[in-house]
């Protein structure tokens, strides 16, 4: 059963905001659940949020980093009425939906695009919700939206130094995270941290939060497959245990989690990754170049 | 004065692409009979009565095997109209001969008691099966055949759903279908089959032959729902609302993982994980196809089932050196013979009585080694009847660059939490001798109510629920 885009537009540098009709997921959604979406033929499995939705007309808004092929291939090729093949979920655990305080929630990258649902949900419970997004700054997202959620929103950009690689670049990102984290925990009190984002980041920010003594929940991003629990990709250690991210998570006590371990997991198909964008763009520009002519 | 048949007592063989050849791709190794080859074989068959055949017995769908080949035989000048008469004894109990003649561990069943198999050797039921199917199949036989049964599908108003599209829920779904049930199968992967699509790999199961057999489904009027996880899509209680009878169909898909240190490295893959990525997401194709797999140069598979093979087997098709570690001894595998046979041609080596005790990564995370305790066997055996083993306190170590664990798998707990089914400690679900739940009106069966078994023993389960299922709608019906 296909899933029709009923809109399509880039709402920042490489992030893409489609709103798909899939009454299915739509039904049942809840903050902190995710899908699993094969957009192609002979395309992969790739899990991504349910960022906002409507349960009574049955659509779903999903928000990608261009950060692969598949994302590409997303982004370069589908239009507002094609159809995405398949779009399995809600999957995995809801968030917990409790009354936890004060609550800094903070999303690197594209990370904020699952925030926000969680945010927004734990706000209308009646928790005082700070929300923090550290991105570049072209790749703001989310932020009227945020502002209108949550008791505070914060934004934190970071210019792209063109001289820079990509990876130096990630590196200030970073530095400003962990900076502007401990700037808000030492001037304020906090009942709990929540976070979303690259695993390296995340740990960065656990080792400050760690310092504070304060609560904090990961929402983890290993590699899946199924999404269903049947092949254990995503498998991560969570207090010295085994876990499936995609059934017993995607959140976690970051706490218990084993970080390095994660870290690694999640670059295991990097060469492949990179191997399988550049010749998706090679292809891509002879497309383009044979459109001109 | 009668004249005693005289008894051929090998049987006609089928030929098989050259080891050289198939190492090289997916393509299936076993060719089958052709309609000549597959008469020969089916006259060996001294026709013993449907009332006691051995061979319909150890059938778990009770096939009627004599009269099926019966009826190849007595249209050897007409091949077309021996297959219909062939495929229509073989359809009235099982719908998916295609698969079954290929997957079958026929000599534990169907080939196991066959007379002949006590002077010689058992008749090849399971290829003949298979011949039946394909010859079928390629002269669209299949489609006329499908066409007179539909037409004895009369309506009985009843509605059922179906959790999971492996072996057992395709056939309780196409047994439903028959009776004239309007049966929706809801499954959470993209495309129907369980682990005929994501397991068995091609070599074994072509999947333009799996594609085929599944669409009888869509021709018999079952509808088919991908991307629907009963349990987080929809609930078991909503289901219940909508239709008449729930049939519960989920397998045994979560992957048993070594509890030992180092099973998080890189390259560490269940065969769940391996197999989905080579079978349904066709990564050996990688990067004409998006999913990536990687594999080294050196495989270690550990187990030694039917899964351990095929895992084994696709791993050599992508170029790595592979060795297959077992706890136990050669004569305690569990896999098919022919598939061990198989494997050990193409060139996969077999080391036993080691079991792993550690991953051993290097500096890059990636598993470079495994290092296994030597065991020993005992005399006495296990409630399976395995020999038991015990360590030695010696050790090896091997080296690998990959490793896949293939040593069982057990039901996936989604739905039972989800639901409150009554379960097993082993997250099996508890069922009557009707096969039904402990939630009325919902049945359940193949590995979900049995843990890993195989895809026969799923078939029978569900052929044997959709007589149940229709006998638990009629009395409702009835009391309403």
């Amino acid at each position: 059963m296909p899933y029709k885009i009923l809109e399509k537009k880039e709402i920042a540098m490489r992030n893409i905001w489609y709103r798909i009709h899939a009454p299915h997921v739509a039904k049942k959604v809840q903050p902190g659940q995710f899908v699993i979406v094969r957009a192609f033929k002979n395309g992969e499995r790739i899990p991504l949020t349910p960022v906002m939705w409507d349960r009574d007309e049955g659509w779903i808004v999903l928000i990608t980093f261009i950060r692969g092929k598949t994302t590409m291939r997303m982004a370069n090729e589908l239009k507002p009425g094609d159809e995405i093949l398949n779009i399995a979920g809600p999957l995995g655990n809801p968030a917990e939906m409790e009354k936890f305080g004060k609550i800094l929630a903070i999303g690197a990258y594209t990370g904020i695009v699952e925030v926000y649902p969680i945010a927004k949900a734990w706000q209308e419970l009646g928790n005082e919700v700070t929300t923090l997004h550290v991105t570049f700054e072209p790749m703001v997202v989310l932020k009227d939206e945020l502002e209108e959620a949550v008791g505070r929103h914060i934004l934190e950009t970071v210019p792209i130094d063109p001289n820079l690689d990509f990876p130096t670049n990630m590196k200030n990102v970073t530095r400003r995270l962990v900076e502007k984290v401990r700037e808000l925990l030492e001037n304020d009190e906090y009942d709990m941290v929540f976070m979303v984002g690259p695993a390296g980041d995340q740990r960065a920010v656990f080792n400050v939060v760690k310092e504070f003594g304060i609560p904090m929940k990961s929402d983890l991003h290993p590699i899946m497959v199924d999404g269903t629990g049947m092949c254990g990709a995503c498998r991560v250690t969570v207090d010295g245990e085994v876990k499936f991210a995609c059934i017993d998570g995607p959140e976690f006590d970051a706490y218990k989690v084993n970080w390095d371990e994660l870290i690694a997991r999640s670059g295991y198909y990097t060469d492949m990754e990179q191997r399988a964008m550049q010749e998706y763009m090679k292809l891509f520009e002879q497309a383009l170049q044979g459109g001109e002519q | 004065m009668a004249v005693k048949p005289k008894l051929i007592k090998e049987r006609v063989p089928t030929p098989e692409r050259p080891v050289e050849e198939r190492v090289k791709s997916f393509v299936e190794v076993n060719l089958g009979y052709d309609f000549a080859s597959a008469v020969k074989e089916a006259e060996r068959c001294i026709q013993c009565p449907p009332e006691y055949a051995p061979c319909i017995k150890g059938c778990p769908v009770h096939i009627n095997i004599p009269g099926f080949l019966k009826a190849l035989r007595e249209n050897a000048d007409n091949p077309d109209e021996a297959v219909k008469n062939a495929l229509r004894v073989i359809w009235n109990d099982n719908t998916l001969p295609a698969v079954t003649g290929r997957v079958c561990p026929q000599e534990d069943q169907c080939e196991a008691p066959c007379v002949m198999g006590k002077v010689g050797d058992p008749i090849n039921i399971g290829k003949l099966e298979r011949f039946v199917a394909d010859y079928a199949r390629e002269k669209g036989i299949d489609e006329e055949l499908l066409c007179e049964f539909k037409e004895s599908c009369t309506g009985t108003g009843g509605s059922v759903a179906v959790v999971g599209a492996g072996p057992a829920g395709l056939t309780c779904a196409l047994e439903l279908a028959k009776m004239g049930y309007k049966v929706t199968i809801f499954e959470a992967l993209h495309e129907a089959g369980g682990v005929l699509m994501y397991g068995i790999p091609e070599f074994r199961l072509p999947k333009d032959i799996l594609k085929t057999e599944l669409e009888k489904l869509e021709k018999l009027g079952v509808e088919v729902k991908t991307n629907y996880i009963v349990g987080k899509t929809v609930t078991i209680e909503e289901l219940l609302q909508e239709y008449d009878a729930v049939f519960i169909g989920t397998g045994a898909g979560t992957p048993k993982l070594l509890n030992i240190p180092g099973i998080l490295l890189d390259r560490i893959y269940s065969a769940n994980e391996f197999l989905t990525r080579v079978n349904l997401m066709k990564a050996y194709l990688f990067p004409e196809y998006d999913t990536p797999i990687a594999i080294g140069k050196k495989t270690i598979v550990i187990g030694a089932g039917n899964t351990a093979m095929d895992a084994a087997r696709s791993a050599l098709r992508l170029g790595s050196e592979v060795t297959i570690a077992y706890r136990r001894g050669r004569e305690d595998m569990t896999a098919r013979i022919e598939e061990i046979h198989h494997a050990e041609e193409e060139g996969v080596k077999f080391e036993f009585f080691l079991t792993p005790v550690e991953f051993i990564g290097d500096e890059n995370g990636k598993v470079k080694a495994v290092k296994f305790e030597k065991m020993r066997p005992l005399e006495e055996r296990d409630k399976r009847g395995k020999r038991k083993i015990v360590g030695t306190g010696e050790y090896v170590t091997l080296e690998a660059d990959t490793v896949i664990i293939a040593i069982g798998l057990e039901p996936n707990r989604i739905l039972v939490e989800a639901s409150g089914f009554k379960a097993n400690p082993d997250g099996t679900l508890v069922v009557d001798e009707n096969l039904m739940t402990s939630i009325p009106g919902v049945f359940a069966g193949g590995d979900a109510i049995r843990g890993e078994a195989t895809v026969i023993l799923a078939m029978g389960d569900g052929k044997k629920a959709a007589k149940a299922i229709d006998a638990y709608i009629k009395q409702k019906k009835a009391n309403a």
